[in-house]
């Protein structure tokens, strides 16, 4: 398949996953600030923001509407749900004729409601729902996407896009609550009960949580059922796991030698969360193996790159 | 047919046509609502004829029309337009710091030729392109035509799209142009009549398509009684076509589809026309030369191409022969195409055929090419370049419609009768400074259709471009994109101008 197209599939996946996931993200604060009556946690707020990597995320002036609008909304902000969800169909649009139909319009029509949605309306009904329809517009189009594309090289591209981008986003999650303070870091009170349980619901993941060690809230079992779970979909195993199949499937014609990088890659990444334990990762310090699991993900990337996308044609002739 | 209205459901649309052919009550043009804002003067009219009474072949619908309410109308027209912006059928409208996609304004009541008018037009639309084509290979070989003093050499080899680049290229069946969109309007005696050809890179037929498939389901009780020939195959045929000029000893070609990008104002047309044939969409930069032969960069590594289908205009195919500053096309292609490891269609240099002064020569190159008279007529034309046709031009501003030569897309043109003194005087001015580079035609006011304006039906002016595809033999497709002027009076149906289109339904009978 063509090398542009493969870039363009892999990063609509991507600014689509990071789209549910802020939009997510959004949706437990706000059904937590109903329901939990923390309207005044600031520092829940703050942690999210951390979360996302955003740039203003210790400003002490900012109330949740404002942070609701710059983190979904605001034009201005690259990383927004908003401007993710065009990023992601702005990427469609450009392999408009490699996704199926199904997938086009139903982007499209997304685009086309959030982009005419009046904030202020949002923000006066029930937020929580309008995050709740952004992300279920998002997951309707990964089902269709699984259910209408050929799964053939395009679909493993976005497949690679999906989880290494998913990989990423939990680690970061996982980081700000589960590292203790680093020196230069950002400084939280340790999550309490009500925390402990929505970082579960942020990964889509109470429930599953539940089935397999009850409602017991443990915090070191929480982590380690959002870094091990072999098939819950949002561990980091699981995204790591698919990053390394999704891998496998690519560029088949391609020369050995270059398939061979990747490959080695996601490997040692599958191997180096395969092997660690709970244990060990506790005893070895949290923040290291995720910063760990983080630029293992870049490096995989950046060999996805080279090898198949922006190669130059004289290495080619090498081989 | 009672004057009750009743709001239909969107699923009961069988029930009230057939409600609507038992009561067999007729709106007449001019007179009654919804049709009381409906011109009908010396122009003709493709449902109505003089007497107001409709054609047998527009019956059909106008009993309909006369029966619906308008506001189900409005609803139909509604969900056709929604369906085209889901659909992302649209084309960008740049501002300052944001751009904006709008639809392409498309009237949902569709246009109407009977078979025995199809089979005309396509008998002359066959001829004129067989002529056309072998006029081209003439002008890039021996320029026989010329010598013999059919077409003036320097209107040939003084034209802007002539490229002496092409001389001696060999073109595959001599499909010179494999992909045509003959303009065609109805004069006021209601022929038709050729107003322009386009072999370079016409586009327009995914909205022929397009069209074809919201009026479908808008009308679909209306649609299977009418026969109404299909065009759904163009797509396949455009694929044979291709197939059909692929370097010799390639089992399986490789065809891929060049586009200028995601900016290009045809972008969609691009991406429907590459999904429906199941081939590649490139842009320039995902093709290199290497080694004497045009590949495609896949995550694979590289792979020979063999068809391009090119979207993309003569002037940005390939920056080492003609604009260098070109960052579309593709460093070497040419030279392949020279050396034949790759086709490209259509081919370059037919810009010199579809010249508007070359235009009035047509008639006369199909009589020099196949000792035939045209099929169909071209509208009368005055070369500017003559003397004595300038001073009739000049003469007779207010009644003609001064074109430029090389231009298109309804720019550089003068529609007499429609522009004040003042700009009739400049215009001339312009004329005179540069007579080669004008011609000059009647005002023939192209027939008028009727369509669903602010709740009314009313009359606009439409023209029709049928495609014409030429591989191993030559098709056309039972219709073609049927603009329209959707402003009042206006004769412009250019897109780019306020224009619109409609669905164009070709009878079986």
């Amino acid at each position: 398949m063509l090398s542009r197209v493969a870039d363009s599939l892999y990063w609509m996946a991507r600014y689509m996953e990071r789209a549910e996931h802020s939009a997510r993200l959004l949706r437990v604060r706000l059904e937590a600030m109903v329901s939990q009556g923390d309207l005044e946690s600031s520092e829940e707020w703050r942690r999210m923001l951390h979360a996302l990597a955003d740039v203003q995320a210790d400003d002490p002036s900012a109330d949740p509407r404002d942070i609701t609008f710059r983190v979904a909304f605001d034009r201005a902000n690259p990383s927004s749900t908003l401007r993710s969800l065009m990023a992601a169909r702005d990427n469609a649009r450009q392999v408009r004729e490699q996704i199926s139909s199904e997938m086009w319009e139903h982007i499209n029509r997304d685009y086309l409601k959030l982009t005419a949605m009046d904030f202020d309306w949002a923000w006066s009904g029930n937020p929580a729902q309008t995050f709740i329809d952004i992300g279920d517009g998002i997951w309707m189009f990964q089902g269709i996407t699984h259910s209408t594309m050929r799964h053939g090289e395009g679909f493993d591209f976005i497949e690679l896009g999906t989880y290494i981008e998913r990989a990423q986003l939990v680690a970061r999650l996982l980081d700000v609550y589960l590292s203790p303070p680093q020196e230069d870091g950002p400084k939280f009170a340790a999550p309490g009960y009500f925390d402990w349980i929505n970082l579960l619901k942020q990964c889509t993941g109470f429930e599953a949580y539940c089935k397999v060690y009850t409602a017991q809230v443990a915090p070191r079992k929480i982590a380690e059922f959002l870094i091990f779970d072999p098939e819950f979909p949002h561990s980091v195993r699981f995204a790591v796991d698919k990053v390394q199949s999704a891998l496998e499937q690519i560029a088949p014609g391609a020369p050995q030698t270059r398939r061979a990088a990747c490959a080695r890659m996601a490997g040692r990444l599958k191997a180096f969360v395969d092997f660690s334990s709970m244990d060990e990762v506790a005893a070895g310090g949290i923040a290291p193996f995720l910063a760990s699991v983080l630029k293992q993900c870049e490096q995989i990337h950046g060999a996805v790159y080279e090898s198949y996308i922006s190669y130059g044609i004289e290495d080619l002739v090498k081989g | 047919m009672s004057s009750e209205k009743t709001v239909l459901s969107p699923e009961a649309e069988e029930l009230p046509e057939d409600d609507a052919a038992a009561g067999g009550r007729f709106a007449r043009p001019g007179i009654d609502e919804p049709f009381d804002a409906y011109l009908i003067d010396h122009t003709y009219d493709e449902c109505f004829q003089p007497n107001l009474w409709s054609r047998p072949h527009y019956a059909k619908l106008h009993e309909l029309l006369s029966s619906l309410p308008v506001e189900e109308v409005q609803r139909r027209q509604l969900a056709c337009e929604q369906s085209f912006l889901h659909q992302g059928i649209t084309f960008t409208v740049y501002g300052k710091d944001s751009s904006t996609e709008k639809i392409i304004p498309t009237d949902l009541l569709p246009r109407i030729i009977t078979g025995a008018e199809w089979a005309r037009i396509e008998a002359g639309l066959k001829q004129r392109i067989a002529a056309l084509n072998l006029f081209l290979a003439d002008i890039y070989a021996d320029g026989k035509a010329v010598r013999d003093g059919i077409v003036p050499a320097d209107l040939v080899y003084g034209a802007k799209h002539f490229r002496k680049e092409m001389v001696g290229v060999a073109v595959p069946r001599g499909a010179y142009v494999s992909v045509c969109g003959t303009d065609l309007i109805r004069d006021e005696a209601g022929q038709f009549v050729v107003l322009e050809d386009n072999l370079r890179v016409p586009s327009g037929v995914s909205y022929m398509l397009a069209n074809r498939e919201v009026v479908r389901r808008a009308f679909p009780a209306l649609f299977r009684e009418s026969r109404v020939r299909p065009i759904e195959r163009y797509p396949q045929l455009l694929l044979e076509t291709l197939r059909s000029l692929a370097p010799p000893g390639r089992e399986n070609p490789r065809i891929v589809l060049l586009t200028p990008g995601v900016f290009n104002s045809a972008y969609y047309e691009h991406t429907f026309l590459a999904r429906q044939m199941g081939i590649e969409l490139v842009e320039g930069r995902d093709l290199v030369v290497s080694d004497g032969r045009v590949c495609m960069r896949s995550t694979g590594g590289l792979e020979q191409v063999d068809v391009i289908y090119r979207r993309l205009d003569d002037d940005f195919i390939d920056p080492l022969v003609f604009r260098a500053d070109s960052v579309l096309g593709v460093p070497g292609l040419f030279d392949c195409y020279a050396r034949g490891t790759v086709v490209i269609a259509n081919a370059l240099g037919n810009g010199v055929a579809d010249d508007k002064a070359v235009y009035a020569y047509v008639p006369a190159l199909i009589k020099y090419f196949l000792g035939e008279e045209a099929i169909l007529p071209n509208v009368e034309t005055y070369l500017c370049r003559d003397p004595k046709q300038l001073d009739h031009v000049l003469a007779n501003l207010d009644k003609l419609v001064v074109k430029a030569v090389g231009e298109s897309g309804g720019y550089g043109m003068l529609v007499g009768p429609h522009a004040s003194a003042g700009e009739r005087a400049a215009f001339g001015e312009l004329v005179k400074a540069d007579p080669d580079n004008y011609i000059a035609q009647p005002t023939i006011s192209l027939s008028r259709a009727p369509c669903f304006v602010d709740g009314k039906f009313e009359s606009r002016h439409v023209d029709l471009r049928p495609f014409i595809l030429t591989g191993a033999e030559t098709v056309v497709v039972p219709g073609g994109l049927t603009r329209v002027a959707l402003r009042r009076g206006s004769l412009v149906v250019n897109s780019s101008q306020g224009g619109g289109s409609k669905d164009t339904w070709v009878l079986s009978e």
